[in-house]
């Protein structure tokens, strides 16, 4: 196999990966999944406390919006995609500076209200995972808004 | 960059979405060419040039600012 022939296989294969889309149906599938979430996590909550199940609701709140953010829109034209990739850019900055800067303000936080508990406390993954999907989804939404 | 589109789309006697969707986007892609928020790809310029039967140049154009730098 030749550098060429290599070339053109992996091109190959990340032109596949651009396919990663889902048809805009699944939007209505994604809030769905997320409304049901919520209400399980509610539920959860009132009646029997089970951490298991809850991080199993709180979970599908991720899965819901993983699925809304890999939805096409109606039409998928170059603009949309355009947005859509301003969207991941900020959304992965916004998210990589929260996470951050989050163990500084949470020790901030705890040497002025509880001295006793002076700590730099990082985030877990559903808060970054939560914070990098929520601020794409929303900044996608905002910027087809201005572009109308 | 400037842009003639919307005097062009007039002339053709087109709404936004009628020159939408003859080259294949939509309504909200050709009002952000025509307010200048988007500056559309090659392809899809070549569409447009194509359509009202012009060279590209005809209806998108560098601004002033634009010009300068080229000229550095």
């Amino acid at each position: 196999m030749d550098l060429k022939s290599i070339l053109e296989c992996e091109r190959k294969s990340l032109e596949k990966l651009k396919r990663y889309q889902l048809p805009n149906s699944f939007k209505k599938v994604g809030v769905g999944i997320i409304l049901i979430s919520v209400v399980s996590i509610i539920g959860i909550k009132l009646s029997i406390d089970t951490p298991n199940l809850k991080k199993a609701a709180m979970y599908g709140v991720l899965l819901g919006l993983l699925v809304i953010s890999i939805s096409k829109e109606k039409i998928e034209d170059e603009l949309i995609t355009n947005l859509r990739m301003q969207s991941y850019a900020l959304a992965f900055i916004a998210g990589v500076l929260i996470t951050l800067t989050n163990p500084l303000f949470s020790y901030i936080a705890s040497s002025l209200f509880d001295k006793q508990l002076e700590h730099f406390n990082g985030m877990g993954d559903w808060q970054i995972l939560w914070i990098l999907l929520s601020i794409q989804v929303f900044y996608f939404e905002l910027l087809k808004r201005f572009n109308k | 960059m400037r842009n003639r589109l919307k005097i062009e789309r007039a002339i053709l006697n087109l709404t936004q979405e009628e020159l939408a969707h003859k080259i294949g986007v939509s309504r909200q892609t050709i009002s952000s060419i025509e307010k200048n928020r988007y500056v559309p790809s090659t392809v899809l310029s070549l569409k447009l040039s194509i359509l009202f039967q012009k060279p590209v140049n005809e209806f998108f154009e560098l601004d002033d600012t634009e010009i300068s730098e080229v000229k550095k």
